[in-house]
Formats: C-alpha cells, sequence, structure tokens
C-alpha cells in the first residue's frame, strides 16, 4: 500500500509530525513501512518560466523562436511545440539538466540560432505519455522557481507493507483513521453519509450468484465530457505511481485508493438490454478481452459481470475491452460491488492476473462501504467530468451482516497479555480507531466493531487491537513460571552433534546441500533403472529441472561440491554431510526419510596444514576408510576387539555399486545388515561431474547407526609387568591381506600376545614377484610375571609357524 | 703420587670450568670419573705407596675425587638450567610455524543451529524435529491457514502431490507435537524448510527454528521475556530490541521482534533499510483456533509459539551478505567460521 503524506493530510492533519515520525508510529501499530521517499526528486532541476514572446525561427517554418523570462533572466530558446504562446508558464530544463527519460540538457544550435535549453512537455516530464505540445502550468505560476515546489509536487511516498489481516488500511482513509487515533487527532472524510437510492428504471441488476457477489451497487451518471483528469488528480495518482488515464477511469482509481473499494466504469451505450446480469459464463461463453487486450480464457467456476448478452467484466479483477471507458462515452454505469474473497483468489490465480482491485478483493472488501465510496465517485464526476448524477439506483444488499457486537473480557485480556487492564483503557484504545464499547458488566465489555474491520471475528481479535493500540513495548518482559521437567534429548541429534566434532577434528569440513537434486545425476552414477534410489519424490513445481526431485544419496551433492573447489583452486578436499534422503511411498502420502552421513576426500591429504611439516601428498582409499574406522571407533561401533557391533568387509560382487572401483570398496556393516560403504568413485563417472581426479567416498546410515548399541566403556586394570615387543617380516604371496595377518595372531588363541600391528608392507626390487613383505609388530605381556626372553620366544616361533603355514609364509631375511 | 693427584684435581677443574654444552658433560665423566677414567687409574696406583703413606694418600684421593664430583654434578645442574643450546640442541628458527594438523569446521548455519537450541536448552526446552515432506494438513490446515487464504501468499509452497508438500516452515511441529502430548510444553522445532523462490536474498531451502511454550497462565509478557533473554544470548546483552504488531494465522497477538541493527548500531544503513531495526523474529500467542484442532481448551491453556531463520541470524552475526554462499560449500567460505 502506497500513499504520500500530503494526500494523508486530506484526511488528518499530521502538522508537527516528521514522515519519519509517522513511519515509526505506523510500524509500531502493526502497518510496516518498508520505505519513505521524497518523491518526484528526478525533477529536481527543472524550472518555471514565463514565455515572453514567440517569433518564426528564421530556418524552419516548424520551429519558434521564444524569450523565456527565468526568474531574473531572460532565456533565447528553440521550440517545436505548436503551443507555445506568449503570456504561457512553462517548464524549463536548463543546460546541465538531466529528464528522467535519462535525455542531458545542453547549450545547443538549431538551425543556425543558439537554443538555452528546453521547454518540457509532459511526456518527456515523465508525467503523462501525452506529447501534444509543452506542458501548460497554471497561469499563475511564478517563473523561476523550482518546478517541483510550484507544483506541490514536493511529497513523501509511505510503502506500507500490509498484513493479509488489514485489508481496510489498503486504502488512504483506513492508515489515516490510524494515524489519527495514535497522535489523537480527529478524522475527516470527503462522504460522510450515502443514502441508499430508490430503485431506478434506466437500468436493471440480475445478480444470479448472490453467495458469491455479496453486494452489488450501480449508479448512472449522464453527460459526461471523458478528458485528462486536473491536475490536483493526476497528481495524486502520479504520486503513489499510478498512470493517469482520463477523467472518469482516474476517478475510479482515486476513490479506490482512497476508500479501499474499487470501483468500475461502464459505457453504459456498451451494455445490452441496459443491464447488468452477475453470473457464471455460459458454456459457449470461453474467452473474454480484458481492458488490457489480452484475450483470457475463462471458466464456469469464474464470476463475469455481464450485460443482456454476453460478459463485459471478470468481477472484481478487470474490465472487458467490449465496455471500456472511451474518448465518446458520455453516459456511464459505475459499478461498486463486493465479490466473494476466495472466488476472486481462484479466478485471479487461473488466469494469472491481478489488479488493485482483486488485490483487496482477495483481502475482503467491506460491503458496508460500498455506497460510501459511490457516492464519493458520483459526486467527482459530476464535479470534475461534468456529468448528473441520474436519479436513483440500484443497490443488491445480499450479504447484510447484522452488528458485529463481540464481548471482551478485561480479566482475560489482562491475563492473556500480561499487565493489568482495565475499562478506561480498553476503551480508549478501542474507540480511538472507531470501535465502540460499552460496559456490560464489572469484568466485560460490549464491543461493536466498525464493519470495514472484516478481521475482527472474535475475542482474541479485540485483545490483540487492544495489545497494538496500547503498544507492544508497554507491555512488561516476565518469565514464565513452569514447572520444572527433564527434557527428552534426541540420540540422532546426539550423534549428529559427535560426528560433527570428530570429522572436524579429522580435518572434514561440513557441507550442507539442497534436498533437491536432478535424475541426471544418478544416470551419471550409471544406476539401474530398477535401482530403489531411482524411485523419487518428484516436486509438482521445481524452480528447474536441476531442482526437481528430492535426493535418494548425498554423493552427488558432494561431487558437486567437490567440482567447485577444485575450480577455484582448493585442492584439498574433506567434506562430510549429514542429511535427509527421500523415498516415495504412496502418492498423497508421506515418503520415508532417512539421514544418512557421507564424505568426500580428494587431493591432497595435508589441506592447509603447514606444507613445512606436513609433505604434499595425495590421498587414497586407506584415508577414506581411516574417517570411517576412527569415526566409528570413536562412537564405540567398531574395533575395541570382537565386541563391537560393526565391521568391515569385502563387498559381494553382485551387489557391487556401479560407480566404485570393484577393487577400492569396503562394506560396513553389523552381522548381516550393510550399514555403509567406502569406495573410489570411478574415473569415468566423476569425469561426468567434471572431476579429473580421484575422490574416495563414504557413506552409512545414520538411523541404523543411531539403533545400535555401543560398546560400554569398562576400565581393564593396568598392566603391572614389562611388555616385550617382537617384529615380523614375512614374505606372502601378493593377494594375501595383511589385516588377515593380524587377525590370524590376533585370533591364534595366545594369551601372552596383547596387541599386533603392520608396520609395513613392501613390494618391490628385493622381493620376488608376486610376493610381499609384510612386516608385523607383536606386543607380548603377561599379567602375572614379567616375561624371560624365553617364554617370548617359544610363543613367537609358534606364531612364525603359525603364520607360514596359513598363509604360505616365509621369514623375510635381510 | 700426591703431585700427581693435586695436578689432576687442577686439570678436572680447569676442564670442567671451560664446559658450555651438557653434550661434553659425558666426555669429562668418562675421562676422569668413569670406571677407567684417571681418578680410578691412580687409585689403583695407591696399592703401590708405602704402607704408612698409604692412608694419607687414600683420604686424599678420596677428597679430591670428591670435589671433582660435586663439582661435576653442579655443572651439570648450571647446564641444565641454562638455554637449550647448553644442552646440545639444535638451533632452531622459531619463526617456523608451529605444527598441527588442519581441523575442519562446521558449516556456520549447523554452529548457528547449536547456538540458537543450547540457549533454548538452557531454559528447560526439548528440541524435536518433523518430517520434510509435509501433510497440507499439518502445514497449513492445522495453522489456521485454509486452502485460499491470502497468508498462503506469503508461503511460495513446493507442491509434492495435492495434499503433499515441502514444509514452508518449521510449525506443523507445533500441532505435531500438541496433537500427541499434553500441556505444559517447551519444545523447539529446527530444520530445513523450502520456499520456491530464489534470488540473492532468498534460497529455495532454508533453516529455522521453531519454538512453542504452552501451559495454564502464559502471557504475551511471558513471551517477551523468552525472546528477550534468547536474543540478548544470541546478539549480546545490552542490545535494543523491540516488539512490533504484525500478523501470522496460527498466533494472536502476533508479534515481530526486531533488534537493533548490528551493521550501524541503529543509526541507519543499507542493510537496516535506514530503520535502524533488523527483524529477526516472528512471535505471537497461540491462536485459539490452533489449540481447538488439537484438542486442548483455550479457555485453560495459552501459550506462545515463535520462529526464526538461521540463515538471517548467521548472515547478522557473520555479515555474510549473499545467501546463496550456504549452499555452494565453498571450502573457502566454510573454512571462515
Amino acid at each position: 500500500m502506497k500513499f504520500t503524506i500530503d494526500w494523508l493530510n486530506e484526511y488528518v492533519d499530521t502538522d508537527g509530525f516528521t514522515p519519519a515520525q509517522l513511519a515509526e508510529h505506523l510500524t509500531m501499530l502493526g502497518l510496516e513501512v518498508d520505505a519513505v521517499t521524497d518523491i518526484f526528486q528526478e525533477l529536481a532541476a527543472i524550472q518555471t518560466a514565463l514565455v515572453i514572446s514567440v517569433d518564426r525561427h528564421p530556418d524552419a517554418d516548424t520551429l519558434s523562436l521564444c524569450q523565456v523570462a527565468v526568474g531574473a533572466e531572460t532565456l533565447q530558446i528553440v521550440c517545436g511545440a505548436p503551443n507555445v504562446r506568449p503570456g504561457l508558464a512553462v517548464a524549463i530544463a536548463l543546460p546541465g539538466t538531466t529528464l528522467p527519460d535519462g535525455m542531458k540538457i545542453k547549450k545547443s544550435k538549431v538551425r543556425g540560432i543558439e537554443s538555452f535549453g528546453m521547454l518540457c512537455s509532459e511526456r518527456e516530464l515523465g508525467l503523462s505519455t501525452g506529447h501534444s505540445g509543452i506542458m501548460e502550468l497554471p497561469a499563475d505560476t511564478p517563473h523561476g522557481q523550482s518546478f517541483i515546489q510550484a507544483l506541490g509536487l514536493n511529497d513523501t511516498l509511505v510503502e506500507v507493507d500490509l498484513t493479509p489481516n488489514r485489508p481496510d488500511c489498503a486504502s488512504v482513509i483506513g492508515i489515516a483513521r490510524e494515524v489519527a487515533g495514535i497522535i489523537g487527532r480527529p478524522l475527516t472524510l470527503p462522504v460522510e453519509n450515502a443514502e441508499r437510492q430508490a430503485s431506478t428504471a434506466a437500468f436493471s441488476v440480475d445478480v444470479e450468484s448472490s453467495e458469491l457477489c455479496p453486494r452489488y451497487g450501480a449508479r448512472l451518471i449522464t453527460g459526461v465530457t471523458i478528458a485528462p483528469s486536473p491536475w490536483w488528480l493526476r497528481k495524486r495518482l502520479l504520486s503513489i505511481g499510478l498512470r493517469p488515464i482520463n477523467n472518469v477511469v482516474d476517478i475510479t482509481n482515486l476513490v479506490m485508493m482512497e476508500y479501499g473499494q474499487p470501483l468500475h466504469a461502464f459505457d453504459f451505450h456498451t451494455l445490452a438490454d441496459k443491464k447488468i446480469v452477475v453470473r457464471h459464463p455460459r458454456e459457449n461463453e470461453l474467452d473474454f478481452t480484458t481492458l488490457d487486450g489480452v484475450v483470457r480464457k475463462i471458466d464456469a467456476e469464474m464470476l463475469m459481470i455481464c450485460d443482456g448478452a454476453h460478459p463485459v467484466a471478470v468481477a472484481g479483477i478487470m474490465g472487458g475491452m467490449n465496455s471500456e471507458v472511451s474518448d465518446t462515452t458520455t453516459d456511464i454505469l459505475l459499478e461498486s460491488a463486493c465479490f466473494n474473497s476466495i472466488s476472486i483468489r481462484k479466478t485471479a490465480r487461473k488466469l494469472n492476473l491481478s489488479s488493485e482491485a482483486s488485490y483487496r478483493f482477495e483481502r475482503g472488501v467491506d460491503p458496508g462501504g460500498c455506497l460510501l465510496a459511490m457516492e464519493r465517485a458520483v459526486r467527482l464526476l459530476c464535479e470534475v467530468a461534468g456529468g448528473t448524477a441520474a436519479p436513483g439506483g440500484i443497490d443488491k444488499y445480499y450479504g447484510q451482516k447484522p452488528f458485529n457486537t463481540l464481548t471482551l473480557r478485561i480479566g482475560r485480556t489482562s491475563d492473556l497479555l500480561g499487565i493489568p487492564l482495565d475499562y478506561e483503557i480498553i476503551e480508549k484504545a478501542l474507540t480511538s480507531i472507531g470501535f465502540r464499547c460499552k460496559e456490560k458488566d464489572a469484568d466485560t465489555l460490549w464491543v461493536g466493531a466498525p464493519s470495514f474491520r472484516v478481521d475482527i471475528e472474535r475475542e482474541v481479535d479485540l485483545v490483540e487491537e487492544v495489545a497494538r493500540l496500547i503498544g507492544y513495548n508497554t507491555i512488561p518482559t516476565t518469565l514464565p513460571t513452569v514447572q520444572l521437567s527433564y527434557s527428552a534429548q534426541d540420540k540422532s541429534r546426539t550423534i549428529r552433534a559427535e560426528i560433527g566434532t570428530l570429522l572436524t577434528g579429522i580435518g572434514y569440513f561440513e557441507a550442507i546441500n539442497y534436498s533437491f537434486s536432478t535424475e541426471k545425476h544418478l544416470q551419471w552414477l550409471g544406476l539401474a533403472e530398477n535401482d530403489p534410489r531411482c524411485r523419487f519424490v518428484r516436486l509438482v513445481n521445481p524452480l528447474s529441472e536441476e531442482q526437481s526431485v528430492m535426493r535418494t544419496m548425498l554423493l552427488p551433492g558432494l561431487l558437486e561440491n567437490v567440482e567447485r573447489n577444485i575450480n577455484f583452486q582448493k585442492n584439498a578436499i574433506k567434506l562430510f554431510e549429514t542429511g535427509k534422503v527421500f523415498t516415495p511411498m504412496g502418492v498423497n502420502e508421506q515418503p520415508l526419510e532417512k539421514t544418512r552421513l557421507a564424505g568426500v576426500v580428494s587431493g591432497n591429504r595435508s589441506g592447509e596444514s603447514s606444507p613445512y611439516h606436513f609433505k604434499q601428498q595425495l590421498v587414497d582409499f586407506l584415508d577414506a576408510k581411516g574417517a570411517v574406522e576412527y569415526l566409528l571407533q570413536e562412537l564405540r561401533l567398531l574395533g575395541l576387539g570382537t565386541r563391537a557391533p560393526l565391521s568391515f568387509s569385502l563387498p559381494d560382487q553382485d551387489r557391487m555399486e556401479p560407480f566404485t572401483d570393484p577393487l577400492q570398496s569396503l562394506t560396513i556393516s553389523a552381522g548381516e545388515q550393510e550399514l555403509g560403504s567406502v569406495s573410489r568413485i570411478l574415473p569415468a563417472v566423476l569425469r561426468k561431474f567434471g572431476i579429473k581426479q580421484d575422490v574416495f567416498f563414504f557413506d552409512l546410515d545414520l538411523d541404523a547407526l543411531c539403533q545400535l548399541e555401543a560398546v560400554a566403556k569398562n576400565f581393564s586394570s593396568l598392566p603391572v609387568f614389562p611388555a616385550v615387543n617382537r617384529d615380523i617380516a614375512l614374505l606372502v604371496p601378493e593377494h594375501v591381506a595383511a589385516g588377515a595377518l593380524v587377525d590370524a595372531v590376533l585370533l591364534a588363541g595366545e594369551s601372552l600376545i596383547e596387541q599386533c600391528e603392520i608396520f609395513d608392507v613392501y613390494q618391490g626390487d628385493s622381493v620376488k614377484s608376486g610376493y610381499k613383505s609384510v612386516a608385523l609388530s607383536v606386543t607380548y605381556r603377561s599379567a602375572q610375571k614379567t616375561l624371560t626372553e624365553k617364554n617370548v620366544e617359544k610363543v613367537h616361533q609358534k606364531i612364525i609357524t603359525m603364520l607360514g603355514s596359513k598363509f604360505e609364509g616365509t621369514l623375510r631375511t635381510g | 703420587m700426591e703431585q700427581e693427584l693435586l695436578n689432576l684435581q687442577n686439570e678436572a677443574r680447569g676442564n670442567l670450568n671451560q664446559l658450555t654444552e651438557a653434550g661434553q658433560l659425558e666426555e669429562f665423566r668418562i675421562r676422569y670419573l668413569g670406571r677407567k677414567g684417571l681418578f680410578s687409574t691412580i687409585m689403583r696406583e695407591l696399592s703401590a705407596a708405602s704402607p704408612e703413606e698409604r692412608p694419607r694418600l687414600g683420604q686424599l684421593a678420596n677428597s679430591v675425587r670428591a670435589e671433582i664430583e660435586q663439582l661435576f654434578d653442579e655443572k651439570k645442574t648450571t647446564l641444565d638450567n641454562s638455554s637449550s643450546r647448553a644442552q646440545g640442541a639444535n638451533a632452531i628458527d622459531l619463526s617456523l610455524p608451529g605444527r598441527y594438523p588442519e581441523r575442519g569446521r562446521l558449516h556456520p548455519v549447523t554452529q548457528i543451529m547449536t547456538e540458537v537450541c543450547s540457549i533454548f536448552e538452557a531454559l528447560g526446552f526439548s528440541v524435536a524435529e518433523g518430517p520434510d515432506v509435509e501433510h497440507d494438513h499439518y502445514n497449513f490446515e492445522a495453522l489456521n491457514i485454509p486452502a485460499h487464504h491470502p497468508a498462503r501468499d506469503m508461503h511460495d509452497t513446493f507442491y509434492v502431490s495435492e495434499s503433499i508438500l515441502l514444509r514452508t516452515h518449521t510449525s506443523p511441529m507445533q500441532a505435531r507435537i500438541m496433537e500427541s502430548k499434553q500441556p505444559p510444553l517447551r519444545v523447539i522445532a529446527p530444520g530445513k524448510v523450502y520456499r520456491c523462490d530464489s534470488d540473492i536474498t532468498h534460497t529455495p531451502m532454508f533453516h529455522q527454528v521453531e519454538g512453542f511454550l504452552v501451559d495454564t497462565k502464559v502471557s504475551f509478557a511471558d513471551l517477551k521475556g523468552i525472546l528477550t533473554v534468547f536474543t540478548q544470548k544470541m546478539f549480546g546483552e545490552e542490545l535494543a530490541l523491540r516488539f512490533r504488531p504484525s500478523f501470522f494465522p496460527f498466533t494472536e497477538p502476533s508479534a515481530e521482534v526486531d533488534i537493533a541493527c548490528v551493521i550501524c548500531g541503529g543509526k541507519g544503513c543499507r542493510v537496516c533499510k535506514q530503520t535502524g531495526w533488523l527483524e529477526i523474529l516472528g512471535a505471537g500467542m497461540i491462536d485459539p483456533e490452533v489449540f481447538k484442532m488439537v484438542g486442548y481448551d483455550p479457555e485453560i491453556y495459552s501459550g506462545f509459539a515463535f520462529g526464526l531463520g538461521i540463515e538471517r541470524i548467521a548472515m547478522l552475526k557473520y555479515g555474510i551478505n549473499d545467501i546463496r554462499l550456504y549452499y555452494e560449500n565453498d571450502l573457502r567460505f566454510l573454512s571462515q567460521f
């Protein structure tokens, strides 16, 4: 909603308040002011001038050579306008001025004669599209003054961001009422009362769909002369950015802005049978051309205003070309009606057409105010457009509601707001904006809400009015008294927080990607069409194909992040994300939402760590595995001897992901249940995402993880006796997994073995081909005594023999 | 023999005096005090002395050795207490970087979300999360936003089907929780929300935290109290804030909470559109219609609800100027927080 301070002052005297103070008042009343701007500043450099003499240009018939007074100066101006004449007050742009359309005025020579500026037309000033000549200012306009001062254009525009519950404030009078209430000054209306007119025989109105049209009022005005509006009227519309059209249309627009009641003027002689019918379109009425020249598809649900034969307007939204007021119009049928807000809203949506009228009807127009606005418009049409109001009119009023009286409990209001209130305070607040109050009993008021407050239906609506009017900031600040209770913890949240701490601790950054994705990504991953992850929750109205389905995997988003970071020269990428993936269930059923944890690692291992200490090395599969191992061990779900529920295993060949390297993939599972994987992404897949370097990936089912029981922390006594370390370097065939050697050692059943770790795996010159050397470090310890060489040697030899026979291993020497 | 002892004493004293590094101590110890050192050698020669001389020489030898040992210990203590160079370490360039592995960071949205949740958890609120893909019923109907209500214009909604949509706010959790539990309730619901809108100030997905408190005798003043505590913990104790009327279909009275602009301190700037205030929260007393729909008697229970946008708070706290940066996961961005 836009209005200017000057316009506001027509209804309430705001003298003594700055625009900023008024804006503050409105904002604190719930009418949030978005912007306060001085208007017509683009015309600040334009001045007024008086044409003293006009002579023919010696070398051009159509040009005049004018002497123009601008204050103390007299300037020579060449002008091409036909209406320039001595004694005319005009607007002048002097050299150096830039016009609203960007044209820069310079001193120039026109056909050999010097011109010291330009006399401006309304179009050049951006005030209208008329181009019939230079703008003629009122005769008494002094010259040499600022144009905007002289024409009273120096005004301030205020834009209010209206909430949907306050349609009454989609009008300057509505705003003025709030201002008057808060600053305690009277509200003056141009028309206070409108009598219901006696019926007329000059035309008829038939409302077929009265449930969608609670009121339809109409008056006939004859003998109007269509012309441009007088300056004051055009100025009002221009000041809020509306384009003046002609006096009749301008009046309907002005009154709509003033009262918030949309009006429409039909050319009476275009109406077949001198009749208005409010109805749905007939089956054969499919197309309708609105005022803007667009042919619209109309349907049976839409409400149309028709004459005796055809639709002439889309009710409450826009008039039709066929009944538009034109330059030759003399008699006007003025409509002031009220339409069902839901019906208007649906129609506006379907037609993708909204107007100032539909904006108001969608939010709710007060049927009680139709006649007042109509009376105001009729008077203006008579005054401004020279019309005569035909006696009588029509007023079909179906939706008249009984006077809206509510009760308001003082105690309840005080309790809800947390501030002690009494009758006087509440009455003063409510009556300041047109409510009527009467004492019912010691704790209760009768409150009559004005009909334009269509949002007031319940006691709580009045409580809000009281709060708003006494000011939210006068209400004290207290803390609620509540019963103490334990607030339950969500395990998933706790684990997610822990994961965040753990993974950031080892260099991973958290990513958050959109929950939407595109099917294309899963095709790039090579997933089969029947893969469950290729069944999507689809958006009906996506913003783009890229964001058209809900994601079923976190990997594609992370790969996009990898690509972006490589493009921006970050070559050490460790990212993780915890987020939901979505699996469709039935139509009109919520999908299954599962939370997953995924991570990618690519490029340099040591990231931003000092290259002086951490040498540049590329990550490999074991970096990804390490992240998962570390994470799950810290969560006490992996490792810890054999007590933890999770373990790594080689994936089933027939269940291998199509986008992973079959030789660099591990599955993480709890018994039979697969919970995740670690893998190297295939280069062919990465290239589709624009990535040319290795990326390693891990993915875990977080919901399933939360279901697992972590190994409880359990103290074991500190060893008393020293440990003995022995190394073994074993040559084994290269297919033997080093980890299998460790497992074999640990599971050998030797009670003295405390620990076994791999410390080197080597293949190369000194190792025969087809073999590798695995070096193990075994820790022996007894809980009862200090071990002797002999004790250790005996077990150690047994282990070596066992490894040798089990893995075709031989001790490596030298 | 005696002279030999005294010479050795003098030599050892002199040598010890000249020692400047701990590394030289061992060499000294071996030369003089070791098992095969000079003192041991002399002691063995003692047996060659005449029996009458032996006790005196023996005594002398012992006292000389004791003295050198004492001097040696003193020297060792002195050197151990002086600089690293004296202790034999290589010179180190102190301007070289310290050694530590890089760590990652949580996404700024997560950081702010955690901070917001912690403040409310400290006030006794529990945390609940709900589905991103919601029923129209919970997102709108149960919150007093019927079909074709103009308030739906405030929510550009992504639809999945006629009755299923991506939640446009975290408020559906109000209805879901109230439906299944009885007051008193103190709950916050953080999560992702979606609106079909995308430009420099809007992303189609963002994060909100919804909160509500329901009990008997809860007032608007209590709402102001809780949100004042929250805002001051989040932005600073001295921060000015104001409550102004607004409209949400599921609260009445409704309010928006502004804080003094953190960029200009309230003087007026581009960020606060010259008003000196920044809107950070929407709130209000839960509308009786919402209570009725979950079967609470609005004559017995009252409560308040509030919602805030995490990205906006992060933008204000960290001075982030483009909301789209949040979802590009550019490490140059993520590593700043």
